[in-house]
């Protein structure tokens, strides 16, 4: 389904270059533009991985090609579905990323020829990997939400305003989008341990193999679990959550490779 | 027709002679009415403000120079002012500068403050007037028509009129960068100075629901709070209400702080560490510069605002040059309508004439056809004006078309060229 994710590509191309332009220009005309492609972008794309499931015979997403768009996919969605945050700037700083992801599937090419292991072909996989996909996308959300809060935070307190300050979203506004995007993330991750858990269970029994992969979820787990919990007790509002959003994407990365460059039980393909 | 724009400003003029040269409006209508005499001046309107006074008026083609100088002159006059003392003051622009002159008045690119957004509304203002007068006639209208669409394009497409360049609009823009809304916001004023007043009546336009003020003299804490539908406390009850406060405008004329590092932590705390918007404009300070540091307290001092403030006149500046872009086009663009109002009355002349050429000549033939039915007659009639206009059409079209796109002096010209008469 090339050529329908290249469509995909154009319509995110697009948008993500009217957010840029109306990020730096503050112009609503170019916002419009933006927000119809994205959403024209995100059609075409849920229609892509719908042919790819019909005409490739399993679950799109097992392949690395397939993770990159699934993934991109997802974080449209996310955007969608948090459209009350939507802003020149949070366009601006996901459409590019998403753009990337989707061109980097573009370039890998199909490998429907490749199947993936049988023992994927389980109901619980997809949505284990599914749940996972979202929670990584929230995370990303809660990131760049704390850079943005970070950003505006020190100029504030610094009391010198740049260019880039005025185009930003208010600091509550960031700082909410980090928090609902946290809980959404952290509820998203927490399913998609315990269903990963439920499967490997009934393959092999055991819930934990102790491989990177895990080690590094269950880091993250508790990392937004104590972010989530600190800021409804209001202890930790701000600056500290914002760092809190930062370093915990950066465990979501390397839960995101583990398996990849460290090995382990969850080396698949 | 030529537009002709004389004037004086807060670049070229002191207030001296600003003041001498203003109109009240009613000094205005009756200026008007001198100045518009229907022959060399056929149109006319009076900008003027405290930092202007502009004299826009529309002549003949071929009367720029008879009218520029009956404009400066009525200006001389009406300030009573001996003839070529204002030369040195005076700036006159004609046709395209006085069009680009007058986009960038009403855009706010020639203001003081550039922004500002006052200036947009004296120009409507002054245009009322001169329709009232009667003296705003079918080239300033469309001016001022254009004139209003720039200015909101340039307000619209630009960032020239957002960040705050007075200290007590910044405590607008501060909140709302912090709280996005301030709608439902708390807002506790320590000190009934002035421009903590005026600070307040600029929040509570934003939506500020909740106005609390502490005074040392209850009296006027009492009228602030009635003007506000606020609450006033004595000043001691300050800690009470400090955690409720989103934001605090502070000034004082106490010698020490009024508000110490001690006190913001614990408020703080009783308000769950929600981020505080505080303004120090009391000089000496009332607030301990320490309560900086507190986390998620945002702490100005006028030396602060002011230097945001000259900031955002930077700000504002960038975005003069691409405003000054959309003038340039738009300039353009109204150049060439006053290029087809030129030529569209004598293309109407011309289609006209050309009627009456075929009504002539039917009238010379009528005799030829013997008696007719009137419905016969009237199909002979309408058959020789569809004749006329069929061919006169595209070539009439295609002349608009070529005037609206080149020199205007000679717009004049095709009614009298094209005369079948000569």
């Amino acid at each position: 389904m090339t050529s329908l994710l290249l469509a995909v590509l154009a319509a995110y191309l697009i948008a993500a270059i009217h957010y840029i332009l109306a990020f730096a220009n503050k112009r609503r005309s170019l916002l419009r533009v933006a927000e119809w492609s994205t959403v024209t972008g995100f059609v075409l794309h849920t229609a892509s991985l719908v042919a790819d499931w019909v005409i490739d015979g399993h679950y799109p997403l097992f392949f690395l090609r397939e993770t990159l768009s699934f993934l991109g996919w997802a974080l449209v969605a996310l955007l969608v579905l948090l459209y009350r945050y939507r802003a020149p700037a949070v366009g601006a700083f996901t459409m590019p990323l998403i753009s990337a992801l989707t061109f980097f599937a573009l370039l890998l090419g199909s490998d429907s020829a490749n199947t993936p292991d049988p023992l994927s072909a389980s109901w619980l996989f997809p949505i284990h990997t599914t749940l996972l996909i979202f929670a990584y996308a929230a995370f990303f959300i809660v990131f760049m939400a704390s850079v943005m809060y970070l950003l505006q935070e020190r100029e504030l307190k610094l009391k010198t305003f740049s260019a880039i300050f005025h185009r930003l979203p208010a600091l509550t506004t960031v700082n909410e989008l980090a928090i609902t995007a946290a809980a959404l993330g952290l509820t998203l991750l927490t399913l998609g341990m315990v269903t990963g858990m439920i499967w490997s269970s009934i393959r092999t029994g055991t819930v934990w193999h102790n491989d990177p992969k895990e080690i590094f979820a269950l880091l993250t787990w508790l990392l937004y679990f104590s972010l989530t919990i600190y800021r409804s007790t209001a202890n930790w509002r701000g600056r500290r959550a914002a760092w809190l959003g930062v370093v915990g994407f950066g465990l979501v990365l390397c839960t995101f490779f583990g398996a990849r460059f460290l090995g382990g039980y969850h080396v698949f393909g | 027709m030529s537009i002709l724009l004389v004037g004086v400003n807060h670049k070229t003029a002191p207030v001296e002679i600003r003041e001498r040269l203003a109109f009240n409006d009613e000094a205005c209508a009756a200026g008007l009415r001198r100045l518009v005499d229907g022959d060399i001046v056929r149109e006319g309107l009076i900008v003027s403000t405290c930092n202007r006074v502009e004299i826009l008026g529309a002549t003949a083609n071929d009367q720029i120079d008879l009218g520029a100088g009956l404009l400066t002159q009525f200006l001389d006059t009406s300030g009573s002012l001996p003839a070529g003392f204002l030369e040195k003051h005076l700036y006159l622009h004609t046709n395209e500068e006085a069009v680009r002159h007058l986009f960038r008045v009403a855009s706010s690119l020639d203001s003081m403050v550039v922004g500002e957004t006052q200036v947009l509304g004296q120009v409507r203002h002054a245009y009322s007037l001169a329709v009232e007068a009667g003296t705003a006639g079918k080239v300033l209208n469309r001016l001022v028509h254009h004139t209003f669409r720039v200015a909101k394009r340039v307000r619209n497409e630009t960032g020239i009129a957002a960040n705050a360049v007075s200290i007590s609009y910044m405590a607008v823009e501060l909140g709302k960068k912090i709280f996005d809304t301030l709608k439902d916001r708390t807002v506790m004023l320590i000190g009934a100075g002035e421009m903590a007043e005026l600070s307040a009546r600029h929040l509570v336009n934003a939506g500020v629901s909740r106005v609390v003020i502490a005074n040392r003299s209850e009296a006027s804490a009492q009228l602030i709070a009635g003007e506000f539908g606020g609450t006033a406390i004595r000043l001691e009850q300050v800690d009470e209400f400090l955690a409720e406060a989103d934001m605090i405008i502070c000034s004082t004329g106490a010698p020490d702080y009024v508000l110490t590092d001690a006190q913001t932590r614990k408020a703080l705390e009783r308000r769950r560490n929600l981020p505080t918007c505080l303004i120090d404009i009391g000089v000496p300070r009332n607030i301990d510069p320490a309560v900086g540091n507190v986390p998620n307290v945002f702490l100005f001092n006028i030396d602060d605002l002011e230097s945001v403030i000259s900031s955002n006149i930077r700000e504002r500046e960038r975005e003069a040059e691409r405003a000054e872009l959309i003038v340039q086009s738009e300039v353009m663009q109204f150049q060439q309508t006053l290029r087809l109002m030129d030529v569209g009355p004598s293309i109407g002349a011309l289609r006209e004439k050309l009627q009456d050429v075929a009504r002539a000549e039917l009238a010379r033939q009528r005799k030829r056809l013997g008696p007719l039915t009137s419905a016969q007659e009237a199909a002979v009639e309408s058959l020789l004006m569809a004749t006329v206009n069929k061919i006169s059409h595209p070539l009439l079209n295609q002349m608009r078309r070529f005037y609206g796109t080149s020199d205007p002096d000679i717009s004049q010209a095709p009614a009298d060229t094209v005369d079948p008469e000569k």
